[in-house]
């Protein structure tokens, strides 16, 4: 990533797209968006925010009552927890498990795929035979022993899908790379007598960037989606120490039946924004950096 | 340029909707309904058909409509008593209750298959029974159901130990205990007095097998069954649907003639007539319980249970009675405890458990509420319970009341200050095990918070159940959420979790061992129910109400619903699948269901 | 060609090699001993042991897995501990269903995403683009089971346009049930495939080529017919590919909603049993299937781009 560093502050390129990207009115609010989830996610990490949630203020399963102040707003949970504190909670862990998730298979994913697509032959064997492997062994059999074998909990959740998800993000680089390899500018970058390396980065990389972008936005979605299907299946966030939009979740679906619909509404409310901010940014970022797109 | 692409899309559009119209049109007329059909619900697939691997209730039930034992449970009696099946009479028992002695119908028949010479089935002598007994002892079967018989039958552990290093099993040669005096006539001999011997040869392990087609399907037999029961199987899709067919040459059980006080007349309209009485029985699988409410709502299922999550739309919770909307419609509700128990075991072996003493459990005891347990997780479906016996079962005392199955918090913080923990001091985190599914973390948590007002801090550990399991058999589990349900209706199954032998991997997973309570076990395991043995078990539930190795949970009682055009039907039997003594009015369907 | 297909065959062993022992060392790490769970609620120590005995677990790991590879190459699946069954019957009973209900549903909702994908590609920017995504994001942020449970409950119970579940084992009898399932599943695939198909073709559209093209005069059909699509096959294609395995697995929740007796819960069932011959087996499958889509989707790259050689 140092490569793009450099590019923004020395290549107009870049600046332009920074400022392209500005202009964008649905770029804007998604950015303000996740700065605010991040704000606030940040702000519950240091228990500035929503550190009582544990606190019972009311009867069992109580209703959305605006006359009784914000915390019942959303009404209250089986213990008489405030749903709205537990949703402001859950921002914390969504953010952490699609962050840190995403950090860990993207760059995996981008590395092996590049490395296969571009050099071909027994390193692409190679890589590809690991991957396979991978790919191959039922996914929550992967996740349950990487949670078992490391201790249970949000940290290890992240690791574990980080772990078990770059191979269809490496599929795709690599497809990428054998198309662009052999393509006019890359052969003539070659014959120009620039190195592998060179070759790959300056030339190959910025192609497939706008992929490795969406991956990101795509990645951090599923993450946070994640989180819910770990947590029903008892890997998710510690029980009791955070609240978190997947428990939040997994609790309405007992619930639901029963007319306790707030639950699910408020995690889901919180939800919706977040993706939809990533991946209107996602798609707006990449309308900025694509050379090609500019007339 | 797009001009071109929506027509098509619009086309190919109109020619899916014509095509759904067409598949649900003859979705509804496929809807008129078959005479003579039972559609009963089960809420998991059997995993096999073969007696040998009848080791939870859906298999069981599944078992039972094709296969069937020496007696069966009376379909309208409570509590429980046996009646003789395929046994000419109840057995005689030798004065020392050692020797038990069958004499078996004639003329039953196993149903035809092409293994039987001339592809008829044939009858069922006593030699059969011989076989499938020692089936459930074979060492390469393994079946769930060795315990039945296991160090009970004389000889047969010998018998099981020899043919385990054997090239092949020896049926041939069994042991004494289990001998064919002649075609009809049965002797089990047992090793120590056994009284309930009987309640276990009416489990589906207890059932006749036929020899030939065990040995020519081998491991197959368990999707092929072939047996004597009121039903043949038709067709197993598993994980969906099980569909059976009448047995043609059924006749050896008829409906019960004698109801019991204050049963409905009408239970016994079909009396003395011979059983089944439908000519076909679908048993849906249902995981999920929309799909089973809204057939049932339809008239899809002549039976439900309440799902949890309809609960409160059925039942009126003023009254406990059906709401009018589902009253109106002839919908008859069931309530019927069920034999089982709820509770948390310790670890008697952990150091800590071991080292706090009785009084540190219970005041853990006294924290909890089971009252607002009930109401919060189970909408009142359940009562609280004192000791490991459920209610229905032979040495079930509803008088008894173990002292620390009620809330008092104060009682509760003194009792810990004097075990030596004051406002939680010096304990360390509780380690609480429990499986999968939203329900058990949300009782576990309800539990930490609890504990966290008693200033003790506990955490909660996702398992699977393998996981768990190993984790017990280890004795690494410190505390456990499980439940336990009757094999057959006598305190001795449950009196058993807490015999002091049967610790891990056995069912007595808290490892408890006290020898009082091993010694009085000893003594009740061996009598029939009898005062005497009712005040043995009393001092057994004292014992238990002091120690506390477990916190005692909820005894649950199921809701069900009929529909209108159900008959003869009475909640709470224990014995198998009940398909056989049902009736479904088809002219009162043919009302209910437009 | 022929000589390629082969080498790519024999890859197969190796990726079998290392995935069955990356299986077992997963077996050793995840606790519990399949006979606990098999030896049942009345557990004796000795019926324990006699267990393992008869699934040779009693072995040292490595025993076990030769055990295993000596099973593989007489291409024998064995038997699930769990239901004695014969693995290959339980595979090929609900294959065939739970193709059924993948492959209608894998070809609509594809050409759905298609189409649109490339429509909004055109139209970039516009009200009708911004709107099919916000759309499609908007439906993918909303649980699975939402889409099952209102599915079932709106068209099945209360409009009665289909039976609320089951199944006919009937070829024809079949689609009566299955019509809902795959309507909800070509839900549930068509919003996040649209929008990838969006991206590949808004790449292509842009490249160099397809402005010099449009330069030359050529009109706008017969660029994006002959340029687009063809350049954007590759990925379509590896996209394409890699989902059909997943069509004969099924989905668990859907099937398990609507009665529908296919692979869905073959493996959910085989970790929560503690299972491993099943788990072997559907991996060993999974594998070669992965394998041999992978090689076609390969044969495929090259005869539509012959700049990609195939060695």
């Amino acid at each position: 990533m140092k490569f793009l560093a450099r590019k923004i502050k020395g290549n107009s390129l870049w600046s332009d797209a920074l400022r392209r990207l500005l202009n964008d009115r649905f770029a804007t609010w998604s950015f303000v968006v996740i700065t605010v989830y991040v704000v606030m996610a940040i702000l519950v990490f240091f228990n500035l925010v929503g550190s009582s949630w544990q606190e019972s203020m009311g009867p069992s399963r109580e209703a959305p009552d605006l006359s009784q102040g914000p915390l019942h707003w959303m009404g209250l949970d089986i213990f008489g927890r405030s749903v709205v504190l537990k949703t402001i909670q859950g921002t914390y862990t969504a953010m952490y498990v699609g962050l840190v998730s995403s950090l860990i298979a993207i760059p995996i994913g981008v590395l092996f795929g590049a490395v296969a697509g571009y050099f071909g032959g027994w390193v692409d064997d190679l890589i590809t035979w690991f991957s396979t492997m991978l790919a191959n062994i039922p996914e929550f059999l992967l996740l349950i022993a990487i949670a078992i074998a490391m201790g249970k909990g949000t940290t290890t959740v992240c690791i574990a899908l980080g772990v078990t998800s770059w191979v269809g993000l490496a599929r795709l680089i690599r497809a990428e790379f054998m198309k662009h390899k052999n393509r006019e500018y890359v052969v003539a970058a070659q014959a120009l007598g620039g190195g592998h390396m060179r070759r790959i980065m300056k030339h190959i990389f910025p192609n497939v960037l706008h992929i490795v972008i969406i991956s990101f936005s795509l990645r951090f979605v599923t993450g946070i989606k994640s989180e819910v299907i770990l947590t029903y299946l008892g890997l998710g966030a510690e029980i009791g120490q955070r609240s978190s939009w997947g428990l939040m979740i997994a609790d309405a679906s007992g619930e639901l039946m029963q007319g306790v619909w707030w639950g699910l509404a408020a995690a889901t409310a919180a939800m919706f924004p977040i993706v939809l901010a990533f991946s209107l940014f996602a798609d707006a970022l990449r309308d900025a950096i694509d050379p090609k797109l500019r007339h | 340029m797009s001009s071109i692409s929506f027509p098509k899309t619009t086309r190919y559009l109109m020619g899916l909707a014509l095509f759904l119209g067409l598949v649900s049109m003859s979705a509804c007329t496929g809807k008129a309904g078959a005479k003579g059909v039972l559609k009963m619900p089960a809420a998991a697939d059997a995993k096999s058909l073969d007696p040998a691997m009848a080791d939870d209730l859906y298999t069981n039930e599944a078992i039972s409509l094709i296969y069937e034992g020496l007696v069966e449970y009376e379909y309208l009696k409570r509590p429980h008593q046996l009646r003789p099946l395929i046994a000419e009479a109840m057995p005689t028992v030798s004065k020392d209750g050692l020797v038990y002695t069958f004499k078996i119908k004639k003329g039953v028949k196993f149903t035809d298959s092409a293994h039987f010479a001339g592809g008829k089935g044939r009858e069922v002598v006593a030699k059969d029974f011989v076989f499938s007994f020692l089936r459930i002892a074979d060492p390469t079967i393994n079946s769930g159901g060795f315990w039945i018989f296991d160090g009970k039958i004389k000889g047969l552990n010998d018998w099981r130990e020899k043919n385990k290093t054997a090239a092949s099993v020896d049926y041939d040669n069994g042991p004494e205990g289990f001998k064919a005096l002649d075609d009809s006539t049965l002797q089990i001999t047992l090793a120590n007095p056994y009284p309930q011997l009987l309640f276990v040869l009416a489990m589906s392990y207890g059932a006749v097998v036929p020899r030939e087609v065990v040995e020519k399907e081998g491991k197959d037999f368990g999707n092929k069954p072939v047996g004597t029961g009121p039903y043949i199987l038709e067709r197993w899709m598993r994980g969906s649907k099980i569909t059976y067919v009448k047995n043609p040459g059924y006749a050896h059980s008829s409906f019960p003639t004698e109801a019991e006080e204050g049963d409905d007349k009408a239970l016994l309209a079909d009396s003395g007539k011979t059983l089944p009485l439908m000519e076909r029985v679908e048993l849906s699988i249902f995981t999920e319980s929309q799909p089973l409410w809204l057939n049932f709502l339809s008239g899809q299922l002549d039976r439900a249970g309440i799902p949890k999550d309809n609960f409160a739309s059925v039942i009126d919770s003023g009254s406990n009675n059906l709401k009018k909307e589902f009253a109106d419609k002839g919908m008859i509700l069931t309530i019927a405890p069920s034999p089982d128990v709820t509770y948390t075991a310790f670890n008697m072996l952990d150091p800590f458990i071991k080292k706090a003493g009785p009084k540190f459990r219970q005041a853990i005891a006294l924290s909890g509420d089971t009252k607002d347990t009930l109401k919060v997780f189970y909408n009142n479906r359940g009562i609280p319970a004192h000791s490991p016996v459920p209610p229905g079962l032979a040495g079930y005392d509803e008088n008894f009341i173990n002292p620390y199955q009620r809330y008092d918090f104060e009682m509760a913080k003194k009792l810990l200050a004097e075990s030596g923990h004051p406002g939680g001091k010096g304990v360390p985190v509780l380690q609480y095990e429990i499986g999968q599914g939203a329900e058990s973390r949300q009782m576990a948590e309800d539990f930490q918070r609890r504990m966290d007002k008693l200033g003790i801090k506990v955490q909660i550990n996702v398992n699977q159940f393998s996981e768990l399991l190993s984790k017990i058999d280890q004795k690494k589990a410190m505390m456990w959420g499980v439940a336990w349900g009757a094999d057959y209706p006598d305190a001795e199954n449950f009196l058993q979790l807490l015999y002091g032998p049967n610790a891990a991997p056995g069912p007595n997973g808290a490892n408890y061992n006290n020898p009082e309570y091993n010694k009085l076990f000893e003594q009740m395991r061996y009598m029939a129910d009898s005062p005497e043995r009712r005040q043995i078990i009393h001092r057994m539930m004292e014992i238990f109400a002091t120690d506390m190795p477990w916190l005692p949970g909820i005894h649950r009682v199921t809701y069900g619903l009929s529909q209108k055009w159900l008959k003869n039907y009475k909640p709470g039997y224990m014995g198998g699948h009940i398909a056989k003594f049902l009736r479904v009015d088809d002219e009162l369907k043919a009302q209910g269901v437009k | 060609m022929f000589a390629y297909i082969v080498r790519r065959l024999l890859y197969a062993i190796p990726i079998l090699l290392g995935t069955t022992f990356l299986l077992f060392l997963l077996f050793n790490v995840v606790p519990g001993d399949p006979a606990l769970q098999l030896a049942g609620k009345h557990a004796t120590r000795e019926v324990i042991e006699t267990i393992r005995a008869e699934l040779g677990l009693n072995k040292p790991w490595y025993g076990q897995y030769f055990d295993m590879l000596k099973q593989l190459i007489t291409f024998d699946f064995g038997r699930s501990y769990w239901t004695k069954q014969k693995i290959t019957d339980m595979i090929l009973a609900g294959a065939g269903t739970s193709f059924s209900l993948g492959f209608p549903a894998f070809v609509i909702s594809t050409s759905i995403s298609l189409l649109v994908g490339l429509v909004i590609a055109l139209y970039r920017g516009s009200k009708l683009d911004k709107g099919v995504v916000a759309f499609s994001v908007a439906a993918q942020s909303v649980s699975l089971l939402v889409y099952i449970l209102a599915g079932q409950y709106f068209l099945a119970y209360k409009m009665g346009l289909f039976p609320i579940s089951g199944y006919d084992p009937d070829f024809i009898g079949r689609w009566q049930y299955l019509v809902l399932p795959i309507i909800i599943f070509v839900f549930l695939s068509v919003a996040p495939e649209l929008r990838f198909y969006r991206t590949i073709f808004l790449d292509e559209l842009y490249q160099d080529y397809v402005r010099t093209a449009r330069s030359k005069g050529l009109g706008t059909k017969a660029v994006l017919l002959r340029h687009v699509l063809k350049n954007a096959m590759i990925p379509i294609l590896t996209n394409l590919v890699i989902t059909i395995p997943f069509l004969i697995l099924g989905s668990v929740l859907i099937e398990s909603f609507f009665q529908i007796p296919g692979l869905g819960d073959l493996i959910v069932k085989a970790i929560a049993n503690n299972d491993r011959p099943v788990l072997i087996s559907m991996t060993v499958l999974g594998t070669f299937a992965y394998i041999i889509f992978n090689l076609i989707s390969d044969i495929l790259y090259a005869l539509v781009d012959p700049r990609v050689q195939l060695k």
